[in-house]
């Protein structure tokens, strides 16, 4: 039972039970808003019919002719509610935005290189490595994990405005860039 | 004066404000001032510098210049514009905009800034005026929308009347059909247009609006657009309409969307026969098995095709037999069961199970009795994550069918006890996991905590809250990121009297920036019984200040000292700047929920009930004098004129008790009363009361010194009404949400202000003193002076004039009650130490106790002004009131002793042992419950297993706590004592 509706702002009232988690950031008002005000239609949430919150995805549209393309920046799926798909339908709706409304050629996303459960959920939903950006996040101060920890996949996936798949690349964990060289 | 090499020399200042460097602006600016001294730009880029560094007072003088001299040129007006928005000074802004719009009229730019200006001071309806100019003069559609915005929100703002919301939706709607491009594919601008149509209820125009090709493209990708349009049809009854939609992109797309299933189903079944009389369009009853024959069909379909990788159709397929079955249509009873056990085969081991299945399993009797003993003939093991899963929600469901009769301590006790088992028997499945990851068995110990919450209520023992915690303490530890351990430990912690390890699990859970204003309820809820302020100990003052920190960073850059009333409020919303933007993006859709968020942040409940707490905790520490009694006084009263939006976050809390039983949340509330906006009117009363007579401010002058704006105030509330009136106001429903002992002392301060009051308004200073001292204070917070300010003449009305001393009203002995009260709260006091009742329970009659005395104080500091007393020849009140202090100090100074005494027996050996053995049925080692650490390495399977001492460490820190809050604040009470004396 999980209902795909828009990402509003009053929402940051109730997403406590998916930000509690270590790994989903709350940032402050700003970003949320900055997103909403620009990009309300790569934002969603996943919620249960009787109101409280499972899971959200926040993106946006950047890049120039045909680097532009849709971006995930925050995605997460509350604990209680994982391996039940929703990550994969909200990913499915940034997907459709970014082709349909957008007409980006690609979306992509970072991750960090330890996260397996994430990489592995993009490479079977046919996103690659692009590139290894290092120093991308901070630490998080959780002991041994080194680099590994702090890099970032940068990772890819052609929408149907790139047919040939120029936008991505097939050895993409080589290709190391330094974090200034990004965003 | 070459302007290019003026430019050239401005740069670097520019550079220094950018980096933060002001006063090398202001050196800057210095110099260039000397060869331009009539430059506005200089001086506006002075005075930015200035009011960046705190300088208001002389960054008001080079304000003011630039002001008056009305500049047009686009440099000057943005650094005044944020010299403005420092100052709070938003209508300022507005009007130097449109000064300058008026020399320049053909500036677009310029049009487009004071349009903004307005809407960053929510005046939509001079937005909207300035919107349709700039489209009759630069032609963009954009202004045209700009304006039907506004007008949307002018309409759909509190303080418009009814009558004339009618008339600006049809002004919007005129104006959005003239504008309409068929052609073009701008979901918000259709989002807008729907939404207009809605409001006027022009349902059939929005059917027609969105079922064009237009309509349908922009709906197929916009979730904003495809809600209205759901609501739409659902206003207008096209429930076979939408249905057939649904079913199509159920099937045809493969769309999971929860909404859809519920569009189908309505279609198929309405949830209840009440909501089919409702008219809804289900005319065509007699079909009605037809359609629930084919709904099945297609359900079950989906469900086969989907199997393990959705769980939609299944969940579908019981919501609609749970429908059937309300309509009475049902033919194969056995059914619900089936899909029950189907869910459960299928998806047992995904944790969202039990969640899912909780509105379809209460069953009758028969049905009930084959779901549990499928539920208890499962296999139960934990050897894999599926299994362990499975388990977990195997003890779930059967607890929330557990019946009333069945919930005995002698039941529950081994229920508790199996549970911890159970989980220590799971540990070694998540033992490899790094300490970042939850721990599969987490909900085994979170479950054990609920049972043992159960346990207290049932039974009263707080032995019981000890094996929560001590299970949930070693459970923290294998799994330091589960939130929801560390907020089941806060609220238990808590409930033993034990606030400071309450506050460290709190802090674990890292709350940042908007969840303060959600979750901070969990520690600061009537934390002043647990404040140590009036020994120094500052922790809990400091944690409300620091979650409120988010109201003011939202509303940032406000420094007291605005002289100048801005138009509707006097900080700087962040969220304006997001509103401004999404009007520049057109993301229509956005701007009222951006304000709705707004205004839910700016009036928050929790917001107000810390700021109270903190009031409560101040007064025990610092001195009691006219400035804090003045700057709290205005806070308070601009807090009474509030309308509240409670944004708590009481849901993150599972709920596993059974059936009908109060949920742990409940269970576990600190003296059983949740503080909601009934007991904050109830203290802001009682405060506002005391202040204001202990104040010399008086309406008229508070309303010229006041810092800004009031609140904005809601048509809702009961404003109108007199403010004497709205004090002594007493309803029902705000009297419940107090405390028998809050009740108490509620009259007794309101008898206290009673009796004082004729002494008050007779020898309060006349409102000239009055402003010279407020005045003073004021200069010497701010730096600022205020606005000139004319005494009101003293023409021998109003409150606070002069009066000759034999019109003294005739000293009457202070009532009965007041004396009274304190014996009243001696006696509960030493019965509660006596009946071994709990220890927030006892700190909370002696902080009630102690804050009578407090209000004491401050309702009779003025009389201890001797001059005053003799002008007035108020003798004998002093003496009345000298009298009744020497009794408060005497029993307030008498619980203070004996919560010393209580500390020091806490905190002892027997008390450790005692928790200690109390948790005795989960240790694995039998050895005795001595004091005797039993290093964790020494027993066999290491750290999966609950020890003594593990339990022993626990039982340190709970008794530890106690003894230190009890002890405490038994010595704050000697200090407040001392100082009040
Ligand atoms: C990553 C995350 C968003 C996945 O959410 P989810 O809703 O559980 O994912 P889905 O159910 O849609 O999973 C889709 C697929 O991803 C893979 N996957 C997801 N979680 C997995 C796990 N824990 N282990 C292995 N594979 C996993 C599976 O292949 C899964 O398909 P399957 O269940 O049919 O086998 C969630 O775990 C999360 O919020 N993590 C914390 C935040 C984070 O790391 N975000 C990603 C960084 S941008």
């Amino acid at each position: 039972m999980s209902i795909i509706r828009p990402f509003r702002a009053t929402d940051l009232f109730t997403f406590n039970n998916i930000n509690l988690d270590l790994w989903t950031e709350t940032y402050g008002i700003s970003f949320y808003l900055t997103y909403l005000a620009r990009w309300p239609d790569l934002c969603c949430v996943q919620a249960a019919p009787t109101g409280p919150l499972m899971g959200y995805i926040l993106g946006k549209a950047e890049g120039t002719s045909t680097d532009f393309h849709g971006h995930i920046t925050a995605l997460t799926v509350a604990p209680e509610f994982r391996r039940l798909g929703l990550a994969r339908s909200m990913i499915a709706f940034l997907e459709r935005a970014s082709d349909d409304t957008y007409g980006g050629f690609f979306v992509d996303l970072y991750v960090r290189c330890t996260n397996a459960v994430g990489i592995s959920l993009y490479e079977g939903l046919g996103y690659s490595v692009y590139r290894r950006v290092r120093e991308y996040y901070g630490s998080l101060g959780l002991g041994p994990g080194g680099k590994d920890e702090e890099d970032a996949f940068d990772m890819r996936k052609p929408l149907s405005r790139d047919p040939h798949r120029r936008s991505v690349r097939p050895n993409g964990r080589d290709m190391i860039v330094s974090a200034h060289d990004v965003s | 004066m070459s302007a290019a090499a003026l430019e050239r020399q401005i740069r670097p200042i520019y550079d220094a404000i950018d980096t933060g460097s002001n006063k090398s602006a202001i050196v800057g600016c210095n110099k260039l001032l000397k060869k331009y001294p009539k430059n506005d730009l200089l001086k506006a880029l002075k005075a930015l510098a200035l009011v960046r560094s705190q300088k208001v007072e002389e960054s008001l003088v080079f304000c003011e210049e630039v002001l008056a001299s009305k500049p047009t040129d686009d440099a000057t007006l943005t650094a005044m514009m944020h010299v403005l928005r420092h100052l709070g000074r938003h209508a300022d802004t507005v009007t130097m905009f449109e000064d300058a719009l008026k020399r320049q009229p053909g500036n677009e730019e310029l049009a487009m800034q004071t349009f903004f200006a307005n809407v960053r001071t929510g005046n939509w309806k001079a937005g909207q005026q300035l919107a349709t100019k700039l489209h009759k003069q630069f032609h963009a559609d954009r202004y045209t929308y700009w304006s039907i915005m506004c007008a949307v929100l002018q309409a759909s703002d509190s303080t418009t009347p009814a009558n004339m919301r009618d008339l600006l939706f049809k002004l919007a709607h005129r104006l959005v059909t003239s504008a309409w491009n068929f052609t073009e594919l701008h979901a918000d601008r259709l989002y807008l247009h729907v939404s207009i149509l809605k409001a006027l209820n022009l349902y059939d125009d929005a059917q027609t609006l969105l079922e064009s090709e237009q309509g349908q493209a922009i709906c197929s990708r916009s979730l904003a657009c495809d809600e209205l349009r759901r609501e739409i049809w659902k206003a207008k009854g096209l429930l076979q309409e939408e249905g057939k939609i649904a079913e199509e992109r159920i099937v045809e797309k493969r769309d999971r969307n929860w909404l859809e299933f519920l569009s189908f189903l309505d279609a198929t079944v309405p949830p209840s026969p009440q909501s089919a009389s409702n008219g809804t369009g289900l005319s065509t009853y007699e079909e009605t098995p037809q359609r629930i024959i084919h709904a099945r069909e297609v359900l079950t379909n989906v469900a086969e095709k989907d199997g393990t990788r959705d769980r939609s159709g299944l969940l579908a397929l019981l919501e609609l037999e749970q429908r059937v079955r309300a309509h009475s249509l049902s033919s194969e009873p056995s059914r619900l069961v089936d899909l029950l056990l189907q869910y459960f085969e299928t998806f047992g081991d995904k944790a969202a199970c039990y969640e899912d299945l909780k509105p379809y399993i209460t069953l009758d009797a028969e049905e009930l009795s084959r779901w549990t003993s499928y539920l208890d003939g499962l296999p139960r093991s934990s050897s894999t994550l599926s299994s362990l899963q499975r388990l977990i929600n195997i003890y779930k469901l059967t607890r929330y069918n557990l019946p009333t009769s069945e919930l005995t301590v002698e039941l529950e006790v081994p229920r508790a006890t199996k549970l911890v088992q159970e989980y220590l028997d799971a540990l070694p499945l998540g033992k490899d996991l790094p300490n970042t990851e939850l721990q599969p068995a987490d909900d085994l110990a979170i479950l054990a905590g609920q049972v043992y919450a159960g346990l207290y209520s049932l039974a009263g023992d707080e032995a019981y809250l000890h094996n929560a915690v001590a299970v949930l303490e070693f459970a923290s530890k294998r799994s330091p990121q589960s939130y929801l351990i560390h907020l089941q430990l806060v609220r238990i912690l808590r409930l033993l009297g034990a606030p400071q390890p309450a506050l460290e699990h709190y802090r674990l859970l890292n709350v940042k920036q908007v969840q303060n204003d959600t979750l901070s309820h969990y520690v600061l809820n009537r934390a002043s019984s647990f404040s140590l302020a009036a020994t120094g100990d500052l922790t809990y003052a400091s944690e409300c200040l620091e979650s409120s920190q988010i109201y003011i960073s939202n509303s940032q850059e406000v420094k007291i000292g605005n002289s100048q009333p801005a138009s509707r409020r006097a900080n700087v919303r962040q969220t304006a700047e997001f509103i401004v933007r999404a009007f520049t993006g057109e993301k229509y859709s956005q701007i009222p929920d951006f304000i709705s968020f707004e205004d839910r942040l700016d009036n928050s409940l929790q917001r107000d009930l810390v700021k109270m707490e903190h009031v409560r905790m101040r007064i025990t520490h610092e001195p009691i004098n006219s400035e804090l009694i003045n700057l709290e006084l205005i806070e308070l009263k601009f807090i009474f004129d509030r309308f509240h939006h409670d944004n708590r976050d009481f849901e993150i809390l599972p709920k596993y008790q059974p059936h009908g039983q109060p949920s742990f949340l409940t269970q576990t509330t600190l003296l059983g009363k949740q503080p909601s906006l009934g007991w904050l009117w109830v203290f802001l009363k009682i405060y506002i009361k005391a202040l204001q007579q202990a104040s010399d401010m008086d309406y008229s002058l508070e309303e010229k010194l006041l810092i800004g704006d009031r609140p904005k105030q809601s048509a809702a509330s009961d404003i109108h009404i007199p403010m004497e009136e709205r004090l002594d106001s007493r309803r029902p429903e705000e009297l419940a949400e107090l405390t028998a002992d809050e009740l108490t002392f509620y009259n007794f301060t309101t008898d206290l202000a009673d009796w004082l009051a004729p002494y008050h308004n007779h020898t309060r200073p006349p409102p000239s003193v009055a402003l010279a001292e407020a005045t003073k204070q004021l200069e010497s917070k701010s730096g600022l002076p205020p606005k000139a300010v004319e005494a009101p003449a003293s023409n021998g009305t109003g409150n606070g004039h002069v009066k000759k001393a034999e019109d003294a009203p005739p000293v009457k002995e202070g009532p009965a009650s007041i004396v009274g009260f304190f014996d009243h709260m001696h006696k509960r006091f030493d019965a509660l130490v006596e009946s071994n009742g709990s220890l927030p329970e006892i700190l909370h009659v002696a902080s009630l106790a102690q804050e009578a005395l407090l209000l004491f104080s401050i309702e009779t500091l003025r009389f201890k002004n001797a001059s005053l007393v003799k002008i007035h020849k108020l003798g004998a009140l002093v003496q009345n009131i000298k009298t009744i202090r020497s009794s408060a100090l005497a029993v307030v100074g008498e619980i203070g002793a004996e919560l010393i005494k209580i500390g020091e027996s806490e905190g002892t050996s027997e008390k450790r042992r005692a928790f200690v053995s109390q948790c005795e049925p989960f240790l694995s080692d039998l050895g005795v419950s001595d004091s005797r650490h039993i290093p964790r390495e020494a027993t066999l399977t290491g750290a999966l297993q609950i020890t003594h001492g593990d339990v022993l460490d626990v039982a340190k820190k709970v008794t530890d706590a106690r003894k230190k809050a009890a002890e405490g604040f038994g010595k704050g009470i000697g200090r407040v004592c001392a100082a009040h004396a």
